[in-house]
């Protein structure tokens, strides 16, 4: 059983933000860490739920300059986090990053205020998909590209928050707790919505195949 | 005691755990999970293939990098995050003048001192100028506008500006080529042939001679 003087300092110990966190707030300037390690993460999340690299550019914006605005205020809400959540095991605790849930949860409110304004000019999911990186090797693109679209036009049929916790699952490699602070859920919430997520893509694969095997047969 | 449900979702967590670490330790083999759906597992490794992290152009995360340090620089100097140009500032209705609306205006100026009326002014002052900018107003101002010093006019933005200005310049080109004959050889050969072809009476060896002279020459 831990101490009252534990209990104080074992959310400094878990952070693994933590000392970048303090530098940042000490002197802003020092956020350029936090923006360079979380760049991607928050574009890929903005590229996914907007299917626009120049929507994800705005929207990733939008998130960075809010994070540093908001930095300030940021201390209070890691110790509630902490606070609520007890990590299952020591792996996962060394895991944590109250910083990237905070960080999440802005993207989560820039993103959705996009998509709110932004359902007038819809991009198909191939488009966006066609716009991605690939290997050099022909075959490599062809099949990665392949690869892309079907994962893409799966998770676009999925409902808006089964999509978001793939998502965060499959391309920001959150961990369930991670998710449910970030979408506002429980814990167990998020494990049904990653499992009917899987189940409904398991369908769409299968009907696919069967499409493509019936296309073949005529 | 759990749900089917719950028990099928805490496997697929297990399993995805154990994708997410196989691909971690950069492993080629991924886990089997005897008692969970292969269909699930298929779909999962799906996803983990086809759902692939992507990167901003380098041009976007430096520029936003700049944009975040001017930021930092600003909350640091204990000012807002926002460049104070970007601030929105009240609006304000600015009315164009001209010589015979002075008279109106010095009515207007007399109630509204400071030359431009908030939206909040006074109704009075608002209706007073907008009879000064009512269009049958402004038609009767017209000769005085033109009295003014002339600015140029450009229609259809500088798009359409730099068009026009390359066929002027065309044009002037076409003009000067018709006022000089061309004195090189190829242009003594033109003058010749085309002095053979309308001229009937100059022979046609008088004019390949011309030619050849001229070439040679």
């Amino acid at each position: 059983m831990l101490g009252r003087a534990e209990e104080g300092t074992r959310p400094a110990r878990l952070d693994r933000d933590r000392g970048l966190v303090e530098a940042a707030r000490r002197d802003p300037s020092r956020f350029d860490a936090l923006y360079r390690k979380y760049l991607a993460q928050v574009y890929s999340y903005a590229f996914y739920e907007l299917r626009d690299h120049h929507a994800a550019e705005d929207a990733t914006e939008r998130v960075f300059m809010q994070a540093l605005a908001g930095l300030p205020r940021f201390e209070e809400r890691v110790d509630a986090f902490i606070a609520s959540r007890v990590p299952a095991n020591p792996a996962e605790a060394a895991d944590i990053s109250t910083f990237r849930v905070w960080l999440f949860r802005i993207a989560r409110n820039v993103v959705a205020n996009e998509r709110r304004r932004d359902r007038r000019r819809p991009v198909s999911p191939l488009e966006a998909a066609a716009e991605l990186s690939a290997p050099d090797d022909v075959v490599d693109t062809a099949t990665a590209r392949e690869a892309v679209s079907e994962a893409w036009r799966a998770v676009a049929r999925l409902p808006e928050d089964r999509r978001r916790a793939v998502i965060l699952r499959f391309v920001d490699e959150m961990s369930t707790a991670e998710i449910a602070a970030v979408l506002d859920r429980s814990e167990g919430a998020v494990r049904v919505l990653l499992h009917r997520a899987l189940r409904s893509v398991a369908d769409d694969l299968a009907s696919g195949e069967r499409s493509g095997r019936l296309g073949r047969l005529s | 005691m759990l749900g089917d449900g719950t028990r099928d979702a805490r496997r697929t967590e297990r399993y995805l755990d154990g994708l997410m670490a196989a691909d971690g330790r950069s492993a080629h083999e991924f886990p089997v999970d005897t008692d969970l759906d292969p269909a699930i597992q298929l779909a999962a490794r799906e996803l983990r293939s086809g759902l692939t992290r992507v990167y901003p152009s380098f041009r976007f995360e430096d520029a936003l990098a700049t944009r975040l340090a001017a930021g930092a620089a600003r909350l640091r100097s204990g000012q807002s995050l926002e460049e104070p140009g970007a601030a929105v500032v009240p609006g304000t209705v600015a009315p164009f003048r001209s010589h015979s609306a002075l008279g109106v205006d010095a009515a207007t100026d007399a109630a509204d001192p400071s030359g431009s009326a908030t939206l909040s002014a006074a109704p009075a002052v608002l209706a007073a100028r907008a009879r000064a900018l009512s269009p049958a107003a402004a038609f009767r101002r017209l000769p005085d506008m033109a009295a003014r010093p002339s600015r140029p006019l450009l229609v259809g933005g500088v798009g359409v500006g730099v068009a026009s200005a390359a066929i002027s310049i065309g044009a002037v080109y076409v003009a000067w080529r018709h006022s000089h004959t061309p004195s090189g050889r190829m242009g003594r050969a033109v003058r010749a042939a085309h002095g053979r072809a309308t001229n009937p009476n100059h022979s046609r060896r008088a004019g390949v001679i011309d030619g050849i002279l001229g070439v040679v020459s």
